[in-house]
């Protein structure tokens, strides 16, 4: 299905981590790329879940460097669950190691970047994996409905 | 034969053009006793004391910390008993910022990345049986959970009978940092230099031979920008707390004011630049405080420093390849006259430093010390062409960079508009698109890259049970208290603020009755409000 309207990401950072220099680079590139960003910076999960789905992005890009990714993912994955917006591809990037990638991916990441990857890569992989969505979106009384997911 | 890879034209990596070759041109124009001086001589451009490392070697002081009070202790006897000269604590986030383990937004971060501090009582745990008098310690602390942070531990040191008149020790209390990164919960730059100042002013008093200030560069580079702008940065904030000093209705002596002020700096990858940015710092220093103060005293004309290896330009991919790009790094400290250095651990990319990571981070410096012999001369590089001139070009660039800054109104104005960010914004980017384009190297990274990772390192994991420990602590600390006596001390702190008196006195006595850093920070919130960082994209 081609897609007729830009990828709309979130960027955020779960917790309270202060390095920011990850998150704004990449958002950067996504935004040359020509997708629609949403910088929303440090907030808490259940936060980051709300916006994702008020906002209704595609994809929600997370940004942890500080040591606590375990419990922060958790509680992202679940908080996005609750709020219905885990249709969205989920991808982090950060200080992640190695051996917990293939637990957070079955707990629901769809793809971890680590330091050093290439912003074409992360690019790439975005927008293959974006999830395509339909041109409209029906808005009933302040809440939002999207074919393809519950009600 | 030539190298077709080989560029056509060669830049330092703040983009000062490099020429082929050096030659005595460069000093010719040059007067030995005005220009460069001896070491220990204005302007001090070969280092800030006569017999540098022939009398006194530098401090090996890691920045470490991590989970909570007590395991962090036990880190630091570990230090001591290994060869380290001098502590410095890393805080975690929360506790960097002011905020209590058991707010219910931080709990994922709480040890994680440096050692967690509620109240009084985990300061006593975190600095139990530490010989802080010999070894001293550096408090890398920058928002306003510094003062009752500090207040802690003068608190802490009085108990075991050290006198704070003669007792040697480390501040950050740098503004910049503390939105050179992001913080949950600050008030705008303005008031945190009021309260900056104000410690100052208190530690002259108190704590006479403290140096209540290490005016501190090195997260400003980790954000991407070049030699001058940092150095530029740097300067800046210095001006701007003398400054603000001036303002007060009876503004100390400046010559007592700067007499215990250091400094702090990051060494990236520029090996010579590196090198010519710490002694153009010494040069800038001595003029600002010289020539622009008139301030006269010796202790406050030298840049004494402490240097930091990049963790920026460290890896992921091929951590062992860090211990080699922190070993250049080191050698370019000291080669640039550092009082105190910190190696990264290769790990850097990974995890907290691990144990091996930890050990080698030390026997980097004293291998330094003990094996190479470049501590047998001040100012070995001295009458170098080409460090000459790449120290005269840095001086330059830093202090048109500081003209800037003042043209935007000075550091405090600059950070407020958003300037400081939009540089910083600008830069990381441009430093990304270098590398996925290529036209900047990291080895291992973009250059030369495997496809499978050849090292398998030991990993530090944070221990998740620090932050229930952490609540169990505050809620046994304030049953404990006389809630009384913390009220009348929370509202003392308001009032003083309010007053415009030195905010420390009412702070010292809150955390004597065992307030918690939060509930302190929280009255400057409450007055304040938090502060919008100005990072958007």
């Amino acid at each position: 299905m081609s897609r007729k309207n830009k990828i709309r990401v979130l960027m955020a950072k779960p917790g309270v981590d202060g390095h920011w220099r990850g998150i704004i680079t990449v958002s950067k590139a996504l935004r040359d790329a020509g997708m629609e960003v949403i910088y929303l910076g440090n907030q808490t999960p259940e936060q980051i879940a709300h916006v994702a789905a008020q906002e209704d992005v595609d994809v929600v890009g997370l940004s942890i460097l500080a040591a606590g990714h375990l419990r922060l993912i958790t509680e992202t994955v679940k908080s996005l669950k609750d709020q219905k917006a885990d249709d969205a591809l989920l991808v982090v990037g950060g200080i992640i190691p190695q051996m917990d990638i293939p637990d957070l991916k079955r707990e629901g990441v769809d793809e971890i970047f680590l330091p050093g990857t290439p912003l074409d890569t992360i690019v790439e992989y975005i927008r293959t994996n974006a999830p395509a969505r339909s041109t409209s979106i029906l808005v009933q009384k302040g809440k939002q409905v999207i074919p393809g997911r519950d009600p | 034969m030539s190298d077709d890879s080989r560029p056509k034209e060669f830049f330092s990596v703040s983009g000062i053009p490099i020429k082929r070759i050096y030659t005595p041109e460069e000093i010719r124009d040059m007067d030995y006793k005005q220009d460069m001086g001896d070491a220990g001589e204005p302007p001090f451009r070969r280092g800030v004391h006569p017999e540098m490392y022939r009398k006194k070697l530098w401090t090996i002081r890691r920045y470490s910390g991590g989970g909570g009070p007590e395991e962090t202790n036990k880190l630091y006897h570990k230090e001591y008993e290994l060869g380290q000269t001098g502590f410095s604590i890393a805080l975690d986030s929360p506790t960097g910022a002011g905020i209590d383990s058991d707010d219910p937004r931080v709990s994922a971060d709480v040890g994680s990345c440096g050692v967690a501090i509620d109240t009084l009582l985990d300061m006593e745990l975190l600095l139990d049986g530490l010989p802080i008098d010999k070894a001293p310690l550096a408090v890398i602390s920058q928002t306003m959970s510094t003062y009752p942070l500090m207040a802690m531990v003068f608190a802490v040191a009085e108990k075991k009978g050290m006198n704070l008149k003669e007792l040697r020790g480390t501040t950050q209390n740098d503004v910049m940092t503390t939105f050179a990164l992001w913080f949950l919960d600050q008030v705008a730059p303005r008031y945190q230099r009021r309260f900056a100042v104000d410690y100052i002013e208190w530690c002259y008093e108190v704590a006479p031979r403290w140096y209540p200030v290490s005016f501190d560069s090195y997260n400003y580079r980790e954000n991407g920008i070049n030699a001058f702008q940092e150095l530029g940065m740097l300067l800046a904030q210095t001006i701007d707390y003398i400054d603000e000093e001036l303002r007060r209705p009876h503004p100390m002596d400046l010559n007592d004011f700067t007499s215990r002020f250091t400094f702090d700096m990051g060494c990236h990858n520029d090996f010579f630049e590196e090198i010519a940015k710490f002694r153009a710092a010494r040069i800038l220093w001595y003029k600002i405080a010289h020539d622009r103060y008139g301030i006269t005293n010796p202790e406050s004309l030298k840049f004494r420093f402490h240097a930091q290896s990049s963790g920026c330009t460290h890896t992921t991919q091929e951590p062992y390849n860090n211990l080699i790009r922190i070993a250049y790094q080191v050698l370019a400290c000291v080669l640039g006259g550092a009082q105190s250095v910190h190696a990264n651990g290769f790990d850097e990319g990974l995890c907290l430093p691990s144990e091996q990571s930890m050990l080698l981070s030390i026997r980097t410096e004293q291998i330094l010390q003990k094996e190479t012999n470049v501590t047998n001369t001040v100012d070995p590089l001295g009458g170098s062409y080409y460090v000459e001139a790449l120290t005269g070009e840095v001086e330059k660039q830093a202090r048109d960079y500081i003209a800037k800054i003042e043209e935007k109104g000075g550091i405090t104005e600059a950070l407020d508009s958003g300037w400081i960010h939009g540089e910083y914004m600008e830069a990381m980017i441009e430093h990304e698109k270098a590398v996925n384009e290529g036209r900047t190297s990291v080895v291992g990274v973009n250059w030369e890259r495997l496809d499978e990772e050849p090292y398998q390192v030991p990993l530090v994991r944070a221990n998740p049970e620090v932050v229930e420990k952490q609540k169990e602590r505050i809620l046994k600390v304030k049953r404990e208290r006389d809630d009384n006596q913390v009220k009348d001390a929370l509202e003392e702190i308001r009032e003083t603020t309010v007053n415009n008196q030195n905010i420390m006195p009412p702070v010292m006595k809150a955390v004597k009755a065992y307030a918690t850093l939060g509930e302190v920070c929280n009255v400057w919130r409450d007055l304040y409000g938090i502060w919008k960082y100005p990072i958007t994209m």
